[in-house]
């Protein structure tokens, strides 16, 4: 049996629900744009955090830097400042003088004189044995 | 058909199309020169001015004295520099930098308008101007110069010790003398490599650099040097020097237990930090370069060889005349001589007679072997770039009948004031030998240390030794050492007084001298060697004493050093051993 054409009438209502069915496919269109340039506003978002961390590092490498230019600036001072020549001209400046007369307490057990390798680390080393 | 008619309206549509064809075309051919037939190059010219390979500086070690005290530490100054090929208006940017950094205006416009990419506008500036002239580029918008870190190597105690320590070129910081030129392997690390990229500006981009190798720092060196002795031993050579008119002197003190070069002075010396009155002549470290003829301080290695091989006693009696000829050579004393001596008696005396005959009944064989024994003929330490091996002939070349006399009193064989420090310490040291050295320890920047231990023999029995020990008492308590005579502590030594030995003229000085003293403290527990050497020491002391023998000039000098020096060391003035 041979279908035969459907009314015209019919034919309009089927197109118009076709119509009326693909009508949603927009949205997840929509959605996937605003993705997309919620994604690329993200992404230069990121980037541009990424830079200003990056540049926050530097900030913070150039302080630590500075720090360490102190930190050895100072060693250098303290240890011209503890140079014998120096102590002896201010010492002189002050008018302190050898005395001519010297009188030697000896303290039991600490008669012990120059020492080896080991022995110069010994303080740093107890105290580390001290610590937890 | 009709003919369409032409129009003027069409013929400037033709004029401004052919305009556009050909302005595309331009375009087109100018696309295809970047992006086609020039691409390669433009690219890489782009990279080069954005991209650099840049060398990281390693730290260069610290080098300390015995208590953990900076004597050599590097830290790191600014430098300005330029990219020659940024830099828009040279004359306009020397005019502005020149007066900040303190460099001259023509030569500066000369530097910024070279071909380079790189040359140095200021170097080890300051903090106060590198911050004026970071203000001063900014705010004139000048292109192409930066600031880059440069090594400083600083010596904090300034001239102290600094023949030892040694320096470094001024350029890229390689150790050139001394200590710095040994270690210079330890001390300098490893450069590390990195790639950056910059801006227009020749600022690093961030997070555009690439890490290719890291740096290693270089190790920290620990000298056996103690800051105060040295100080003491300076400043009394000094005193010394000044109070004789010596050209010059070294000094030397060692630890004799374990070899431990406690001070070592070479005057006149030099300050590192201060290169503007630097004299080449007083690089060189007196005290293991210098050879001298040792004199009456050799005396004891005769003494000691013929106590050894049972050849005399402290008490075997000799005649002493005050002359005796060997082959065409006459040797004779300062002074007149008892018709006998001891052994004691000669070794307290320092009489050229009595030595000479002790070392005819020794023989050339059994002297030598002595001699090579107790370390003379080759370096003393390893520790020590350009050290002199001084002289000793092998006996096989003593030829001359008078080799082996005058060996016995000290010419004809050359040593440093080293090698004698370490004769001396040999005899404090109950006869064992060790290696003298400076370097205690080397610390790698991972932590590792490497603990110097020094070679050790024995040369004579402890019982020769402490024979020596208390005859070389006897020279200072009543002999030709009494200057060095210390209130709180019994010393004992040599004097040794030579006559200068010209090159220039291949004859010995009628008036300089060699005055040596070398001394022993305390001397009956022995704790430190000190030897004193003043080069042509002149004039009179008090008394008419003449100024041009150990024993007056450098004698005093021992006396200072060796009693601050323990003191310094903490050892007991009531001290009293076994000996």
């Amino acid at each position: 049996m041979t279908a035969g054409a459907l009314p015209r009438s019919t034919a309009r209502r089927v197109g118009a629900r076709e119509q009326t069915r693909r009508r949603p496919v927009v949205r997840p269109l929509v959605i996937f744009t605003i993705a997309v340039i919620l994604t690329f506003f993200a992404v230069i978002y990121s980037r541009i955090s990424l830079d200003r961390t990056a540049f926050e590092l530097q900030r913070l490498d150039r302080e630590i830097a500075a720090e360490q230019e102190i930190h050895w600036d100072l060693r250098v001072d303290y240890a011209r400042l503890q140079a014998p020549a120096l102590i002896t001209q201010r010492a002189a400046a002050l008018g302190l003088v050898y005395p001519e007369d010297r009188y030697t307490i000896e303290i039991s057990g600490m008669a012990d004189t120059v020492g080896g390798p080991e022995d110069r680390w010994m303080d740093l080393r107890a105290l580390f044995v001290e610590q937890p | 058909m009709a003919r369409t008619k032409f129009r003027f309206v069409d013929l400037r549509l033709i004029a401004v199309g052919l305009v556009f064809v050909l302005a595309w075309a331009g375009i087109g051919y100018r696309l295809f020169r970047v992006q086609g037939a020039d691409a390669a190059e433009l690219a890489q010219l782009g990279f080069d001015q954005r991209v650099r390979h840049e060398t990281i500086q390693a730290k260069r070690g610290t080098i300390y004295d015995r208590e953990g005290i900076e004597l050599a530490v590097t830290v790191y100054g600014k430098a300005l520099v330029a990219d020659p090929s940024l830099v828009e208006a040279p004359e306009e940017a020397a005019a502005i930098l020149a007066p900040i950094v303190d460099v001259d205006y023509v030569e500066l416009i000369q530097r910024l308008e070279g071909d380079g990419r790189f040359t140095y506008v200021a170097r080890r500036l300051e903090s106060g101007t590198v911050e004026r002239a970071r203000e001063a580029i900014e705010s004139a918008d000048l292109i192409g110069f930066s600031f880059v870190e440069e090594p400083l190597r600083i010596y904090p105690s300034g001239a102290l010790a600094a023949p030892v320590i040694g320096i470094t070129r001024l350029d890229d910081g390689t150790g050139i003398e001394g200590i710095e030129a040994v270690m210079e392997t330890e001390l300098a690390g490893h450069p590390g490599k990195r790639v950056v990229e910059r801006d227009q500006s020749g600022r690093a981009i961030p997070q555009a650099d690439f890490l290719l190798e890291p740096s290693v720092a270089g190790s920290d060196v620990v000298l056996t040097l103690d800051r105060e002795i040295q100080y003491i031993s300076e400043t009394s050579l000094q005193a010394g020097i000044d109070r004789s008119g010596a050209l010059g002197g070294s000094v030397i003190v060692l630890n004799i237990a374990n070899g431990e070069i406690l001070a070592m002075v070479s005057l006149p010396g030099f300050d590192g930090s201060d290169r503007s009155t630097l004299d080449p002549s007083t690089l060189r470290n007196r005290a293991i370069t210098d050879v001298y003829e040792p004199g009456s301080t050799l005396k004891v290695v005769t003494v000691a060889a013929a106590l050894e091989e049972g050849v005399v006693r402290p008490d075997t009696p000799f005649e002493t005349p005050n002359e005796i000829e060997i082959g065409d050579e006459t040797y004779s004393d300062h002074g007149s001589n008892p018709p006998v001596m001891t052994v004691s008696d000669i070794v307290a005396q320092s009489s050229n007679v009595g030595t000479i005959k002790i070392q005819r009944q020794l023989g050339n064989e059994a002297h030598y072997r002595y001699l090579d024994a107790f370390g003379l003929g080759r370096p003393a330490s390893i520790d020590f770039a350009g050290e002199s091996t001084g002289r000793l002939d092998h006996v096989s070349e003593w030829n001359n009948v008078a080799a082996g006399p005058s060996a016995a009193i000290g010419y004809g064989v050359g040593a440093t004031p080293l090698q004698m420090a370490s004769v001396f310490a040999t005899l404090a040291n109950d006869g064992e030998w060790v290696e003298p050295h400076v370097i205690a320890e080397i610390v790698g920047s991972d932590g590792g240390r490497t603990i110097t231990e020094p070679r050790r023999h024995r040369v004579v029995s402890a019982e020769t030794a402490r024979t020596m020990r208390t005859m070389l008492r006897r020279v200072v308590e009543d002999g030709t050492g009494f200057r060095a005579a210390i209130d709180e502590f019994p010393v004992g030594g040599k004097t040794g007084t030579t006559d200068k030995f010209d090159v220039a003229t291949g004859k010995y000085s009628d008036t300089d001298t060699i005055a040596w003293f070398i001394g022993i403290a305390p001397i009956d527990d022995p704790e430190i060697v000190v030897v004193v050497v003043l080069d042509s020491p002149s004039g009179m002391i008090a008394g008419g004493y003449d100024m041009s023998f150990g024993g007056t000039s450098a004698a005093p000098i021992f006396a200072e050093i060796a009693e601050s020096t323990l003191h310094q060391l903490g050892v007991s003035p009531t001290h009293n051993g076994d000996a």
